[in-house]
């Protein structure tokens, strides 16, 4: 593994402030986007992402530097999740976003475009923004590791504490559910 | 062109994007696609869908990252607060099991000595011996849960309402 997630890692173990300050500058779109896609709610991703990272203070010892600093974040991210959502009795990743109780995914902030919403006219944004609500969570979550994130499947699979085969099969579904929820929101 | 044609031109398009696919397949798919317009739209559609999903830009709550880069050094002080307490503690351990494994014989002694004046049977003296070890770790567990009480007292503005 680099250097750089090797001097992490001791960062990491001496709970470094400078560091965790840099961390966190480095990473916050990166796993604020995760998160949001993850919980399909912005607030609660701000919850989230705050939680994430005093675990990480505090588990920092426990990261070896032997993988990516990223995936260990997104899996501590997920872990607290997870937590979260049994703590209230949940079944799946997916009651999240819970049509019921909720929350379509909210992506835009039109207080603060982007270059890339510039670029992007605000019709596809929502179209977008509409039909990736509409794939289950546990396939959305594969594609924003694989695709945003550009993580290795042994590394996603780590992420999410499932075998390659089940990553591999959650990304041939989500990719086929993404491309025939834009078809349709196209149509 | 037969259906499973197309049904490994699909199969590959994703499977390209997924895994990786040889240079024979690459080569088969191309030409496949040059002649298939309908798995050349699949497979622009495909390649239309992780583009849109890439470019959708999710912009972090201003504040968001030194609100938690404030919480993070709170929590920080806090950790660094408690470590001398801990290390102490751990001190205290080390300093009662050395003690103890030192002064057994002499223990021993004492509680066979009180076993054999008071009259009390072997069995019980014994019992009183292994008992006796165990008084250190009640006693670092009395403390520890004097400090959790303690904690619980506390306003705590580090966790988060859930």
């Amino acid at each position: 593994m680099s250097d750089d997630a090797k001097s992490i890692a001791r960062g990491l173990q001496k709970r470094d402030p400078d560091l965790l300050d840099r961390l966190i500058e480095q990473y916050q779109y990166r796993l604020f986007r995760y998160l949001v896609y993850i919980t399909g709610n912005k607030e609660r991703a701000e919850d989230f992402f705050q939680e994430t990272w005093i675990r990480v203070l505090e588990r920092g010892h426990q990261y070896n530097g032997k993988s990516k600093f990223e995936a260990w974040l997104f899996a501590i991210a997920r872990h607290l999740v997870i937590d979260w959502q049994r703590s209230r009795k949940a079944q799946s990743l997916d009651s999240l976003t819970d049509p019921e109780q909720e929350n379509p995914l909210q992506f835009a902030n039109e207080k603060e475009p982007s270059p890339l919403h510039q670029v992007l006219s605000h019709e596809t944004q929502e179209n977008v923004q509409a039909s990736l609500s509409q794939i289950p969570a546990i396939y959305r979550e594969v594609l924003v590791l694989r695709f945003q994130e550009e993580l290795q499947i042994e590394e996603m699979a780590g992420v999410l504490s499932v075998p390659l085969s089940t990553v591999k099969s959650r990304l041939y579904r989500g990719l086929e559910a993404l491309r025939a929820v834009l078809q349709g929101g196209a149509a | 062109m037969s259906d499973q044609n197309h049904a490994r031109a699909k199969q590959l398009i994703a499977q390209e994007r997924v895994e990786r696919i040889s240079q024979a397949e690459r080569d088969w798919l191309n030409k496949h696609l040059h002649e298939c317009a309908n798995c050349a739209a699949h497979g622009q559609e495909t390649e239309q869908a992780l583009r849109s999903m890439r470019t959708a830009a999710i912009p972090v709550p201003a504040g968001l990252a030194s609100r938690t880069q404030f919480r993070v050094q709170l929590r920080l002080q806090e950790l660094r607060e408690r470590e001398p307490k801990r290390r102490a503690l751990w001190a205290a351990c080390a300093a009662s099991w050395l003690f103890g494994i030192v002064s057994s014989p002499y223990v021993w002694r004492l509680f066979q000595w009180f076993g054999e004046r008071t009259g009390v049977p072997k069995l019980v003296w014994e019992l009183g011996f292994g008992l006796w070890w165990t008084i250190p770790a009640l006693f670092a567990l009395i403390v520890l849960l004097m400090e959790k009480v303690r904690q619980g007292g506390e306003p705590d503005g580090m966790r988060q309402s859930k």
